[in-house]
């Protein structure tokens, strides 16, 4: 046994029950799938009242499904910054795992986990009244999962640059706080708005919604197309900024 | 256990490892450290606090690598023997995941290492089939270390090194723990161990390396160790007959010293045997209430 050769099976093997340990996390799931779902039934179900090329229940699907999705990135993410640093990652270090392969794993743990609540939201909307054109659909659904991931790059940095315990708790909730101010929960206006434009959420959140919106946003203020993405890519390089600061932050002290 | 390699279990050479505070001093945990072990040595490593036993084991194992010299593990560097199963650990800083369950660890680390089918064979062997539904934070510190020995049991190692192995353990699951490590031994596993409990090392082990200051300080069998360091003690068992619950017969003991003075015998001292041992016998499942205590076990051998 001189060669070791990290198999596809033993990564997929680890990543399922790992996967199952975080659907059992009752309170994990309650942020990342049933408030959501719960907030779309409450403020979305039945407004047939058009937004651009579909209605304001898709509008609302939408949001919800990107809160979804970003407290699930945000939650694995940071909950594995914190196994790395904690005994577990010494654990694991006396197997064959490669750190290079731990991050594979948790970025596919990370968008498994935040296909959840996209696909049970728009499953709901889809049953109920959320309407709009067939590539509305695909499209803001591709962009909700797959956007996601920028906040898993956020949870990391959160995580590891506060090294404690509770720090999944914060970025968990500092992403309730980004969500308001980032236009997903309740539409903003004025000033509130002027500052939202600039805070993480806001042009992932706005770009998830440009199929359906073509960026009117529901006080009639119009964001063109590159708000949102240069919002998105500045965010980007600050959270993975951060996240490199904290990682060889963390190295130095060993 | 694959075949024994003509290579050491460990050979380390001038190992070094110096730490840089935030202050800009530096610290050397670990200062010119030689040391070879041979396949199947049994090892006890002792020392204060802060003698540099983790760090030493840290860089076995390839976590911490060092500052100055080499050590090599089966002819290979640490990192490739552990990645290899060749070597694996009981780690004082090694965490468990809070909500899997024990089973579950055992599995995550076994199918890392492509050993699924050593699962079963590790849980009873640490003892665990009791407990393996429950989740690891509701179980107790001795359990939780007992969840540790299981998974380096996992890749079926060469080379197991434990650092302070039964921290948390109960008299009875401590003796239980050494009970298989001894079985492991004599099928020609190594062991090196780093403990508190000096008596562990005594029963245990054949060699002693004694650590102060990041240097080794005495390096041996375990009984010259004691010897030469520690100087010796004489201990005999009294006839049952002058041994009464409240203690021996202090007649009998002022005749046991007029009887040695003779020979420059002096201080003639009086110890029960262990605490540990009474425990036991206080506690062990087929000790009658009250009269748990033997007193041919408390009038054991003092040490």
């Amino acid at each position: 046994m001189s060669t070791t050769l990290q198999t596809p099976a033993a990564l997929v093997g680890y990543a399922a029950l790992d996967l199952r340990r975080q659907v059992r996390d009752r309170v994990q799931m309650f942020f990342v799938v049933a408030l959501p779902a719960f907030m779309y039934v409450v403020f979305g179900l039945g407004s047939d009242d058009p937004v651009g090329s579909g209605n304001v229940a898709m509008y609302v699907m939408i949001s919800m499904a990107s809160y979804g999705a970003v407290t699930a990135t945000t939650g694995v993410a940071g909950s594995a910054a914190v196994e790395r640093t904690t005994g577990w990652g010494r654990q694991l270090a006396l197997t064959p795992l490669r750190p290079l392969s731990f991050i594979a794993l948790k970025t596919g743990l990370a968008m498994a986990v935040a296909a959840v609540p996209v696909a049970l939201i728009y499953a709901i909307g889809a049953a109920t009244s959320a309407s709009g054109t067939t590539s509305d659909w695909l499209l803001s659904g591709v962009i909700v999962w797959a956007g996601s991931a920028l906040f898993a790059v956020y949870g990391l940095a959160v995580c590891l640059a506060f090294r404690s315990d509770n720090s999944v708790g914060i970025a968990s909730g500092l992403i309730v706080i980004m969500a308001f101010l980032g236009n997903v929960f309740t539409p903003m206006s004025g000033l509130i708005l002027d500052i939202g434009r600039f805070t993480p959420l806001y042009g992932y959140a706005a770009l998830a919604r440009y199929p359906l919106t073509e960026g009117w946003t529901p006080v009639d203020t119009h964001d063109p197309l590159w708000l949102p993405v240069a919002n998105v890519l500045a965010w980007t390089v600050i959270f993975a900024g951060v996240a490199l600061w904290g990682l060889r932050r963390g190295q130095e002290r060993v | 256990m694959s075949t024994p390699a003509p290579a050491a279990a460990i050979r380390a050479t001038g190992l070094t490892k110096s730490f840089r505070l935030p202050d800009g001093a530096s610290v050397t945990a670990v200062d010119a450290v030689d040391l070879t072990v041979a396949p199947g040595e049994i090892v006890a490593f002792l020392g204060p606090n802060g003698a540099g036993k983790t760090t030493t084991v840290d860089m076995l194992l390839g976590l911490t690598s060092p500052s100055a010299g080499t050590v090599e593990v089966y002819g290979e560097a640490p990192g490739r023997a552990v990645a290899a199963g060749r070597v694996s650990a009981v780690m004082q800083t090694g965490g468990l995941l809070p909500d899997f369950t024990v089973l579950e660890t055992v599995q995550a680390i076994a199918v890392l290492h492509g050993r699924r089918d050593r699962v079963t064979e590790v849980v009873e062997r640490a003892g665990l089939g009791p407990i393996a539904r429950r989740r690891v934070q509701a179980c107790s510190g001795g359990e939780q270390q007992r969840l540790k020995f299981a998974l380096a049991l996992v890749p079926d190692p060469d080379l197991i090194v434990l650092d302070e192995p039964t921290t948390g353990m109960d008299v009875g699951s401590r003796q239980a723990f050494w009970e298989t490590m001894r079985a492991d031994a004599s099928s020609g596993r190594t062991i090196v161990f780093a403990t508190h409990y000096l008596a562990e090392a005594d029963e245990f082990a054949a060699r002693t390396v004694l650590m102060k200051g990041g240097r080794i300080v005495a390096d041996g069998p375990t009984a010259d160790v004691r010897a030469a360091f520690g100087g010796r003690t004489v201990s005999f068992r009294p006839p049952a007959a002058v041994v009464h619950r409240d203690g021996v017969d202090p007649a009998w003991l002022a005749r046991v010293e007029q009887a040695l003075a003779p020979l420059g015998v002096t201080d003639v001292e009086l110890s029960s045997a262990s605490l540990e041992a009474a425990f036991l016998a206080l506690t062990s499942p087929d000790a009658g209430p009250g009269t748990g205590i033997s007193t041919d076990d408390l009038a054991g051998a003092s040490r």
